[in-house]
């Protein structure tokens, strides 16, 4: 498999004059690379490149006529110029040009407007706050996540709860994730053996359109494509796996740093029980909780976790500790899951070329559609399988809904151009939930109210069923890579392809 | 006090003897509370219950939250044996006390490794939501740009982005006005009005009042003549679009400093700023920098919202749904200078009114409109308005126009104003009183498929600037519409 991947590869490459050149590109810059880092140890580079945390780099070249002028002026605004601070407030270039239209007392107002600038930028303790206060005062601090007391309803043994009221359930009308009888506790799941439940959490922080509030609800009230047959596989996991719809978790809409908490204990507690979670949000800040739960169960860096997303997600530095751009960062630098375990599918936002640098050194296994342009869809998502197979014994799937195209997903708050389609998106989510010891999938990013049509959910639904589906033949075990049924892909009245046994 | 507490305990039984005789509805025996009760000797099985308990289960306000009155528990208690009873008191009891801030009690069971901080994991219960300040240009999103680091320096004041003389496309800005992106600018400018936009989307219903200012700066409708006013208020007077203020639209609480702060500096300029928001969250922000600036001067508030935006006792203390609270918490304006118009929907209820009351609010609700009329309604807003001879302020929330005209509000509810309504009320208030400043919040474009909402936006605040240059004009005598408008004779 891998040697025939390889050969397909170099094949191509050879093609594409354009490829030719990505490959001298890469050879130029072949950069000696970290050692992997162990499980449960921070990755010693991992804020090599965190704003605030790099260190300043003193100005270089600065031509002498600049220098002149620099001289000119008391030594300690001198000092500031030269020691690189000040280019974080004007770029070196535009300064040498303002100051040599400037008089010598104007070339000193720059740097006096610098220096306050850039004490302005600066965190100051006392002048800033590091910390939202909330209202402890309050009678409702807690409302929003205090459980409902199990007294109020009518006792009932432990087990899921049939919404159904005709033969065989299931058939109520009650919208639940891939029409499921409902869980509500931990008890609910060992008495029902679980082998999936489905939590949705409506996180609503994203910073593109806002409306993966209403994530979980669209999916679950359309319901479509998630029950029967997978014609590629012939397995209906609704007949293999219990499958459960295990509500909400609580969710603060005013700080996802409160949310992300709640989150992470209602994923554990799944996981604790042996279920795999499936987490439907709500925007992608939610990765580190539901990983970080898994890790919680599983182990620190024992975990892989396939990302699919047109964004890369490791954002860090920023204001807040968390947001829907910087789960991975956060998840990394927290030692949840090591650098070389994280493999992100689909990238294609406007990242600059540090990321990308920045991820190399730390050993990151990143995809981009520019790799899907060079080496098509097939070959990438081979070398994806393998990876996410080849380090750790289990694996964790985020599926970011603005990995397709907009095309497939106008649904999303954060759309990109030139993304997966569902052809693409069907196989590479069933075989990664086959092919590997899944503990856990989310689908976060789906805003409904951006598409007035039913197509976005339709396609969320239908990728959580190719994971479901993916989770079934694995409990059936089937170990064949890339299996596809032999009745269903053949008709067999004659021998058409010629390999008819 | 005491009669109440009888007609309770009467409830109680009634409900109690509701579920024992299995009678369908003990709402009914509750209306008729006056008839003699039945000679029937009950158990409301609350024997074992301490008087702590007993209290608790007569407290209407604790019970809301498990949707439960004194009635329907009794029922559900009757349903019990006495343990059975005590337990589920207690289980309601303990979860009420799960509601209150817990201070060392850590519930979660994150696993730290060992030496590795995760700032986040015990976040629940800690009284603060901790920020990062390491991280590269702590304040940087919020820093102004000096003017002497223009690569290409120019005079202050409002520039056009217009190449032709008589352009209506090209670069969308407000009411197709210039554009003044510092203080200096309205300054130089001697700019009348600047429109602002704060595209901050942390609103309890859908998010989406980020995109509000872009919207809107694209659309038709806020620039030329009025037909009712008999002027063009573009013309009249000078109008530039102020850019956007900066937001962080991961927090409300991190933006009322900076955004009061802006707002104050366009008031210094002698500016009346109109505000395109952004959630309602933002009311506190700009009543607090219009009352600030004319600390001399009282300052009345129109509110036009079907949201009263009083709620209190929540664990953040800044949200769209506590600007009002905040205000009057703090003083910023007093509760008998803030008129409000439209209030409808479920989060209106009874203990919102009568804190409204406490409060000496002017409130207005469709209810009022229902059966005065709206004439009478709007009437009575004015003059209430103009009653402290003061300034005013407009707080203009897009849920207060009936989702049939504008779909695209964040916290749509039924049964509200027309924008004919609505234009001609925040005509009238700006013709009438002394406008210091507007806000149209609440607007999330992609809710309306259609240019409805953001075409009925932006008319709606061009008839508070026909207004305001009607007022400078001098057609400020109540209910001014100009008369060639009137009649063809």
């Amino acid at each position: 498999m891998k040697l025939k991947t390889l050969l397909l590869a170099t094949s191509w490459a050879a093609l594409s004059s354009f490829s030719v050149q990505a490959l001298q590109e890469t050879a130029e810059k072949e950069e000696v690379q970290s050692p992997p880092s162990l499980p449960g140890e921070v990755h010693s580079k991992i804020d090599s490149a965190t704003p605030g945390l790099m260190p300043v780099k003193p100005l270089k070249d600065v031509p002498e006529d600049i220098l002149a002028l620099l001289d000119a002026l008391p030594e300690a605004k001198r000092e500031f110029v030269l020691s690189g601070k000040g280019a974080s407030v004007l770029k070196p270039d535009l300064m040498y040009e303002l100051m040599r239209k400037a008089s010598t007392q104007e070339v000193e107002q720059y740097v006096d407007t610098m220096l306050t600038v850039y004490d302005q930028v600066q965190y100051k303790q006392g002048r800033d706050t590091d910390q939202i206060t909330l209202n402890t005062d309050s009678e409702n601090y807690n409302t929003w996540r205090v459980k409902r007391p199990k007294e109020l309803d009518p006792e009932r043994e432990a087990g899921p709860i049939s919404l159904g009221r005709y033969l065989g359930g299931g058939r109520s009308g009650i919208p639940t994730f891939a029409r499921s009888p409902v869980a509500l506790s931990p008890e609910d799941l060992v008495a029902g053996e679980v082998d999936v439940a489905i939590l949705g959490a409506p996180l609503d922080m994203g910073s593109g359109w806002r409306d993966a509030i209403h994530g979980p609800r669209a999916m679950r009230m359309l319901g479509r494509g998630t029950g029967g047959a997978d014609v590629s596989t012939m397995i209906d996991p609704g007949k293999v796996l219990n499958i459960v719809d295990y509500g909400d978790a609580a969710i603060d809409q005013l700080s996802t740093e409160r949310s992300v908490q709640e989150v992470r204990d209602r994923v554990r507690e799944i996981a604790e029980t042996g279920a795999i979670p499936f987490i439907i949000g709500g925007d992608h800040s939610l990765e580190y909780p539901n990983v970080a739960a898994i890790a919680d169960v599983y182990g620190k860096g024992k975990v892989g976790v396939v990302h699919f997303d047109a964004h890369l997600d490791t954002g860090r530095g920023r204001v807040h500790l968390l947001d829907h751009g910087q789960p991975i960062y956060r998840l990394m630098k927290e030692a949840h899951v090591r650098p070389e375990d994280y493999i992100q599918v689909g990238l294609r936002a406007h990242y600059s070329k540090s990321y990308y640098e920045w991820e190399r050194e730390i050993g990151m296994h990143y995809h981009t559609m520019a790799e899907v342009e060079r080496r098509g869809w097939d070959a990438v998502m081979e070398r994806v399988l393998q990876e996410a197979t080849e380090n750790t014994e289990f694996l964790y799937v985020s599926f970011d809904v603005d990995v397709l195209d907009p095309a497939f997903q106008p649904g999303t708050g954060t759309p990109v151009s030139g993304g997966l389609t569902m052809r693409e998106a069907i196989p590479i989510v069933r075989r990664l939930c086959a092919e590997t010891n899944l503990v856990g999938f989310d689908i976060v990013e789906l805003a409904p109210a951006l598409d007035t049509t039913y197509v976005s959910t339709l396609n969320a639904n239908s990728l959580m069923f190719a994971c479901l589906t993916g989770v079934a033949m694995h409990k059936k075990g089937i170990t064949q890579k890339g299996f596809i049924s032999e009745l269903s892909s053949e008709h067999g009245q004659t021998d058409y392809y010629g390999d008819k046994k | 006090m005491k009669r109440l507490h009888i007609e309770r305990k009467s409830n109680i039984l009634c409900a109690a003897v509701g579920a024992a005789l299995m009678l369908s509805a003990c709402a009914s025996t509750t209306k008729a509370e006056r008839t003699p009760m039945p000679e029937v000797a009950i158990s409301a099985n609350t024997q074992l219950l301490t008087d702590q308990e007993l209290a608790f289960i007569n407290a209407s306000d604790e019970l809301v939250l498990y949707n439960l009155t004194p009635e329907k528990l009794a029922v559900k208690l009757a349903e019990k044996s006495p343990q059975e009873a005590k337990q589920l008191v207690q289980a309601l009891m303990q979860t009420s006390a799960q509601r209150r801030y817990q201070a060392n009690h850590t519930a979660s069971k994150a696993t730290p490794a060992e030496g590795i901080e995760e700032p986040l994991a015990y976040l629940a219960d800690s009284d603060i939501i901790p920020l990062n300040p390491e991280a590269g240009g702590y304040n940087r999103q919020r820093v102004l740009q000096p003017a002497l680091f223009d690569r290409y320096k120019r005079e202050p004041g409002p520039f056009s982005l217009k190449r032709y003389l008589n352009e209506e496309g090209g670069i969308p800005t407000f009411a197709n006005a210039p554009v003044a992106i510092r203080k200096a600018d309205l300054v130089a400018g001697a700019v009348d009005v600047a429109f602002v936009g704060v595209p901050l989307a942390l609103g309890s219903g859908w998010r989406d009042d980020k995109h509000a200012p872009t919207l809107l700066r694209g659309m038709y409708g806020l620039s030329g003549y009025s037909v009712e006013g008999g002027i063009d208020p573009t013309l009249a007077m000078q109008v530039a679009d102020y850019g956007n203020i900066a937001v962080d639209n991961m927090s409300p609480e991190l933006n009322i400093e900076h955004i009061t702060q802006q707002l104050t500096d366009m008031l210094e300029a002698g500016t009346i700023p109109f505000i395109v928001g952004g959630d309602h969250s933002i009311m506190f922000s700009s009543v607090s920098a219009v009352a600030g600036h004319f600390s001399d001067t009282p300052v009345s508030v129109l509110h036009l919202d079907a949201h009263y935006r009083g709620e209190r006792d929540k664990d953040h203390f800044y949200s769209d749904e506590q600007s009002v609270a905040n205000l009057l918490e703090a003083s910023v304006i007093e509760g008998e200078n803030l008129i409000q118009v439209g209030l409808r929907g479920a989060s209106q209820n009874k203990s919102a009114l009568m804190w409204l009351r406490e409060n000496s609010v002017k409130y207005h609700t469709m209810a009022q409109v229902e059966r005065d009329s709206w004439p009478v309604v709007m009437e009575q807003a004015l003059t209430e308005l103009s009653a402290s001879a003061g300034k005013t302020f407009v707080s203009f929330d897009m849920s207060v126009v009936d989702p049939a005209f504008v779909s695209g509000s964040g916290q749509p509810v039924a049964g509200g104003i027309s924008v004919r309504q609505a234009m001609t009320l925040v005509r009238r208030a700006c013709a009438e009183t002394e406008v210091a400043g507007f806000e149209m919040l609440g607007v999330a474009p992609f809710l309306d498929l259609s240019y409805n909402t953001a075409l009925s936006a932006n008319q709606i605040m061009h008839a508070c600037l026909t207004g305001i240059a009607m007022r400078k004009s001098g057609m400020d005598n109540a209910n001014y519409i100009d008369p060639m408008a009137l009649s063809h004779q």
